[in-house]
């Protein structure tokens, strides 16, 4: 299937509807991780935190690439380059997004984010490439 | 003001990783997606299998820049480069360092180390990946110095 591609063009989003904290349990033990604000309610109640604990920082990258796959397929991407602004919670929202800021032939230059609400937590750039969807036009 | 000293220019010892299909299944798991088709390794993979393949962890890092506990740490940004999609199963090898280091201090005068190390990730001789991640480690302020 064929498919059209412009500078503009939003890519659909991928939602979050609530970050588990079971999940970032798992994903200390699987990253070795002993920064305990992933997994120990105490430690973000003593930074005042209200003891939600913090989603790891590659969590918060994967919701963006979950998104870029669900778009341009699994071996799609070529580059990602995010800062991360705000910290991400068990229990939050979150929605990624992106948009077409550029086409180079088959690769595509977007801009994406995360976003809780409207307060953007992680932003960037992603490359990724857009052969096996094949028309692509600027 | 800072309690550390300067890592730059560390190098990791190296070493080799193989990504086992159930630490896959898990980690895509964690981000809430399917397993990916064909053996593909979720590519979030890139940011545990760096450190640990090129024998350094999270933890060694942590003390090497002398984090100073809850809160002390937090995370700039990520550079992440593939030029070939990561697989299960596969032997990759990983060699890199610290290659930024600088005394800084934020928008509320709080001093911090920003640190960033990039790892390089073959399949023999072929480069596979390329990862450069910025830390930063807040310092507490020292009053009169």
């Amino acid at each position: 299937m064929s498919r059209i591609i412009n500078v503009g063009d939003q890519l659909p989003e991928f939602v979050v509807p609530s970050v588990d904290p079971a999940r970032m349990k798992t994903m200390a033990a699987i990253l070795r991780d002993p920064y305990r604000v992933h997994w120990d309610r105490e430690a973000t109640r003593e930074m005042g935190l209200d003891g939600r604990v913090i989603n790891q920082g590659p969590l918060n990258l994967s919701y963006i690439v979950n998104m870029l796959h669900a778009f341009a397929g699994p071996t799609s991407i070529r580059r990602l380059t995010v800062s991360f602004a705000r910290p991400v919670f068990d229990g939050d929202l979150v929605v990624a997004g992106g948009e077409v800021t550029e086409v180079q032939d088959s690769l595509l230059v977007c801009g994406v984010w995360l976003k809780r609400g409207d307060e953007i937590v992680v932003s960037g750039t992603a490359v990724v490439d857009v052969a096996a969807l094949a028309s692509v036009s600027s | 003001m800072s309690k550390s000293t300067s890592p730059l220019g560390y190098r990791f010892p190296g070493g080799r990783y193989t990504i086992a299909d159930w630490e896959n299944w898990l980690l895509t798991d964690c981000t809430t997606a399917q397993a990916l088709p064909e053996n593909l390794a979720h590519p979030v993979s890139l940011f545990h299998v760096p450190i640990l393949g090129a024998g350094t962890s999270i933890a060694e890092l942590f003390e090497i820049c002398g984090a100073e506990g809850p809160g002390s740490v937090g995370l700039d940004g990520y550079d992440w480069e593939y030029m070939h999609p990561l697989r299960v199963g596969v032997e990759y090898r990983m060699e890199g360092g610290i290659v930024r280091w600088e005394n800084l201090v934020d928008e509320r005068d709080q001093p911090y180390d920003s640190m960033s190390f990039s790892i390089e990730m073959f399949d023999g001789s072929e480069l596979v990946a390329r990862i450069t991640n910025t830390w930063r480690f807040r310092r507490r302020k020292v009053v009169g110095a």
